[in-house]
């Protein structure tokens, strides 16, 4: 079988879109992204038949400004990073965000492309919980997870 | 010797002391945790609110964050007083109430002490609320809060984090946050003294709901 050799989008996430962000949430890997415009402009060319030259013309014409292909590519890499592209990943030469910097020059015509992540809470630790040496009588009551002889301890 | 007080979840002993305070306080933890997972026409989000002119103002954060002393100094100043555990959020975006009496920490200790709002001349919220304002702040020594604009996104993502049921609940919980979300403004910042920034709190509430009716 042969591999995909272009980029695409995952479809089985959630998504939604504010004004240029979007914002995902993986229900399988439990983790929650939030794609800057120009990683989420990126991340709607994955559409798995575009190379990072190509979507970097997309990108140019749609946007009216030029898109380099090292700005693709550093957004390509981060999406990889945060598994929102389908498997296998297409082979992204992987470069530093400083380095990007460096190429692209500062004064890019649109912002560096940006992935910011977290990994989604167990219910447990999104909800208020007694400290350490605190009076307590079970274990779901205590931060650390441990009520031992009524008070919290460890963590 | 004292014959301790037991709690059982099912067959499963969950809670055990010999005084009495706190295997209820051990219940009721366990109660609110589960109302607050298991509930499907509303998301919770751990986090402090207070009513203000209308709207609600939502303080995201995880314990010790600071939330509550944050909420108690807001109603000092008059705000209403909704939550200091929990945002209740429905699928319009709104906050409804989860007025639980607020648990402050003792001076140099962990422990909580539940107090009314009533104690700190605060009235209690009884409706839900659409949120005019959203501050992500972990409370730093010395610190004075300067906050920035965060954007939506970054800020759903905050509010997806201190979110109870988006493991169980993926769908509704991350619909209603984005509901939430297009209609607050985030801003983000450590702060220092809680009187202080509850001050530039409201203060920066009130000058944004001028701008919005002007």
């Amino acid at each position: 079988m042969k591999e995909r050799e272009f980029p695409k989008a995952r479809m089985d996430c959630l998504t939604r879109q504010f004004e240029d962000e979007v914002l995902i949430y993986d229900p399988i890997r439990e983790e929650g992204h939030c794609l800057n415009s120009t990683a989420a402009a990126v991340w709607k060319q994955c559409d798995g038949e575009s190379d990072p030259s190509q979507m970097a013309e997309a990108l140019s014409r749609q946007l009216s400004v030029r898109v380099d292909r090292q700005v693709v590519q550093l957004a390509l890499e981060q999406l990889a990073h945060a598994h929102v592209l389908e498997e296998p990943e297409a082979s992204v030469k992987a470069f530093s965000r400083r380095t990007a910097i460096r190429r692209i020059g500062i004064a890019a015509a649109i912002a560096l492309p940006l992935v910011t992540s977290i990994v989604a809470p167990l219910p447990a630790h999104a909800a208020s919980c007694v400290h350490n040496l605190q009076p307590c009588a079970s274990n779901g009551q205590c931060c650390s997870g441990l009520c031992l002889l009524n008070r919290c301890v460890g963590g | 010797m004292r014959r301790p007080h037991l709690l059982y979840s099912d067959l499963l002993q969950t809670a055990r002391s010999t005084s009495l305070e706190h295997v209820l306080e051990a219940f009721e933890t366990d109660l609110h945790r589960y109302t607050a997972e298991a509930s499907s026409k509303r998301t919770f989000l751990h986090a402090g609110v207070v009513g203000w002119r209308g709207r609600a103002i939502v303080i995201p954060g995880r314990s010790l964050s600071g939330k509550t002393t944050l909420v108690r100094e807001m109603l000092r100043l008059g705000a209403t007083y909704y939550s200091d555990e929990f945002a209740v959020v429905d699928d319009s975006g709104r906050v409804h109430p989860f007025a639980r009496p607020l648990g402050i920490r003792e001076e140099d200790s962990y422990a909580q002490a539940p107090c009314s709002a009533e104690k700190f001349g605060a009235a209690t919220g009884v409706g839900p609320l659409s949120v005019g304002m959203t501050v992500i702040c972990e409370y730093q020594k010395e610190a004075h809060w300067q906050p920035i604009p965060l954007s939506q996104g970054q800020g759903a993502l905050e509010l997806l984090s201190n979110s109870i049921a988006i493991r169980s609940q993926p769908h509704q919980t991350f619909a209603r946050v984005h509901e939430l979300a297009r209609q607050t403004m985030f801003f983000r910042g450590p702060r220092g003294d809680a009187h202080e920034t509850a001050e530039q709190i409201l203060n920066l509430s009130r000058k944004r709901a001028r701008r919005e009716t002007a």
